[in-house]
């Protein structure tokens, strides 16, 4: 994509509340996310569970309204009907009428997504071939196994051959092998200039074929950027191990040096900038604790992850612990 | 639009054939349908009536437990198995989906309703007893009336439950089979208030018993073009209210 050009998914300050039951009371599970999507990439929108993964991508295929904030696609308001033509989309767990064959799905989905009636035949048998399913086409779905029902799944989000696919948790509940073809149907679909969105949980998957990739916790966007820079770039780091450090030290040196704290049995292990390594060191020792190691940290897609997921728990329960004082 | 109407409701209808309670209801009403020959035979009186009597109630309470027992899962299970969630992702309007699945199930019902009838029909051939005009009025009718009771499931449907919805939708049958008597009763009991609640209720409620020529038909008493076409513009304009309202709570849903 040139650098002017506009992005092809674009969420600006979107804020969702659930009303849970009949109350008055609303759960916000999405505070004001932003973030965009370019042209041609694979995009990983990756969480963990309850992050509000799958409420963003229902927001922006127009099954959930937001509260607040805008969000369209290839520069349509996701409200709005008739540009889903270019759009495809395979929910997380899948299901189709059972009662119908593979076959027969496609041709429902390519009907309702306007496949003109002299390609049709002719495009459903490209897409069932195209995911392996030539043989099962004539078959219920009924007698699908899940890995053949996610590909059906594949096949009618991509049956109108949409410019932009979004796939929920593409990979979720399949073996190896099914997560390989999946993986490799995805990259396929780059290869061809498609721009794919997807939701995961699954970090070895994205770090394999994302381009960029957005980390939510708790309904808030905690990085955006491309992959390769996320695993090969940004600021080293190294992780101290230190035992016998006094607890407020402790605290005074995860505030002081922005480090991430864990405590291991009696021992303590800090992440903490490379350049920050000596004076670290140098305030542990001074307060009588004594150095058990100091390893260089090469920074992950699950580091991230996992580092943002911890700062979020401490953020709430600083903030729980201030709610009860 | 016409095109993506059509082919939900064509599905709507494929599902509806493949489904097993459609078939077991239908076949109870085949079942009932002939049976009305034996228990005519068991009167002394009337055989001829009663046999029309039996296999009239027999169309019209079957199909309308279907029209109820389909009706209140139309929209309900599509969003409870998630399939609503690739359908709409499409260049289809929520307001498109709902009326085909409407379409749909009406098409399946009507179609229904015409086997029962020729079984019906063929059942008088045996008794050599004529169709006339009643029959057909009647028939006309009940097609509008399943019409109305396949909307007011839609809906509950687009909603509440099934369980709720098969309530709901049953309760409005009910009471839109009374409502002329009630306005009646209202009318003749000379409070004001009950005259005026009754005659909200009979505006607001369908008048169901206006589709009902059933004794016309098996009396052969004759029908008037109005008894006809008056029910079927107000069964069409009522339907059509109903739909609009069920579109309308369906486009504000949240599809969590």
């Amino acid at each position: 994509m040139s650098a002017g050009a506009p992005p092809i998914v674009r969420i600006q300050g979107i804020v969702k509340d659930f009303r849970p039951g009949l109350g008055l009371r609303r759960r916000r599970v999405l505070h004001g996310i932003s973030f965009s999507v370019r042209e041609g990439e694979i995009f990983g929108f990756v969480g963990p569970n309850g992050a509000g993964k799958t409420t963003t991508l229902k927001i922006l295929m127009g099954l959930i309204r937001p509260t607040s904030g805008a969000a369209s696609i290839l520069g349509h308001d996701v409200g709005e009907t008739s540009f889903r033509r270019h759009v495809g989309f395979l929910p997380e767990n899948p299901y189709f009428y059972d009662f119908l064959t593979g076959r027969e799905i496609l041709r429902f989905y390519a009907r309702l997504s306007g496949v003109p009636r002299a390609r049709l035949r002719a495009r459903v048998d490209e897409l069932l071939a195209w995911v392996g399913l030539t043989r099962a086409a004539d078959a219920r779905l009924r007698t699908y196994s899940k890995g053949m029902l996610q590909r059906i799944g594949i096949a009618q989000a991509l049956v109108h051959d949409p410019s932009v696919v979004f796939l929920d948790e593409p990979m979720s509940g399949l073996d190896p092998i099914g997560r390989k073809e999946v993986r490799d149907l995805i990259l396929r679909l780059r290869s061809e200039g498609k721009t794919v969105f997807m939701n995961t949980h699954i970090l070895s998957d994205v770090e394999m074929v994302c381009d960029r990739v957005a980390i939510i916790v708790s309904g808030r966007i905690r990085f955006e950027g491309a992959t390769h820079e996320f695993l090969a770039g940004g600021e080293p780091e190294a992780d101290v191990v230190l035992a016998g450090l006094p607890p407020e030290t402790a605290a005074s040196l995860e505030e002081d040096f922005r480090a991430r704290l864990r405590g291991v049995a009696e021992r303590i292990e800090l992440r903490v900038a490379e350049k920050l390594v000596n004076p670290l060191l140098r305030a542990a020792i001074t307060a009588g604790a004594e150095v058990v190691s100091v390893t260089p940290h090469r920074m992950s897609l699950e580091s991230i992850f996992l580092s943002a997921v911890e700062e979020d728990r401490a953020r709430r329960n600083r903030a729980g612990g201030e709610e009860r004082t | 639009m016409i095109s993506r109407v059509f082919t939900i409701a064509w599905n709507t209808g494929r599902e509806a054939v493949r489904s097993k309670l459609l078939y077991t209801l239908f076949f109870f009403a085949l079942v009932l349908i002939c049976a009305s020959m034996i228990l005519a035979n068991i009167s002394y009186v009337e055989r001829n009536r009663i046999l029309q009597d039996i296999g009239l109630a027999s169309i019209r309470f079957f199909s309308v437990a279907i029209a109820i027992f389909v009706g209140v899962g139309l929209i309900h299970k599509e969003v409870e198995r998630r399939t609503v969630y690739t359908i709409l992702s499409k260049p289809l309007s929520r307001g498109e989906f709902l009326l085909g699945k409407y379409v749909g199930l009406v098409g399946t019902l009507w179609l229904q309703a015409g086997i029962m009838i020729a079984v019906f029909a063929g059942v008088l051939l045996l008794r050599e007893i004529p169709l006339e005009a009643g029959h057909a009025a009647a028939f006309s009718l009940l097609a509008v009336e399943l019409a109305v009771v396949v909307a007011i499931a839609t809906l509950f449907s687009a909603f509440t439950t099934p369980m709720l919805a098969s309530l709901f939708a049953g309760g409005v049958w009910i009471a839109g089979n009374l409502t002329r008597n009630l306005r009646d009763m209202g009318a003749d009991s000379g409070i004001e208030v009950v005259q005026q609640a009754t005659a909200l209720l009979h505006r607001v409620l369908p008048d169901l018993a206006s589709f009902n020529l059933s004794i016309e038909a098996a009396h052969g008493l004759p029908v008037a073009a109005s008894d006809v076409w008056l029910p079927t513009l107000y069964g069409a304009a009522y339907a059509a209210i109903v739909l609009v309202g069920a579109v309308s709570v369906f486009e504000r849903r949240d599809f969590k």
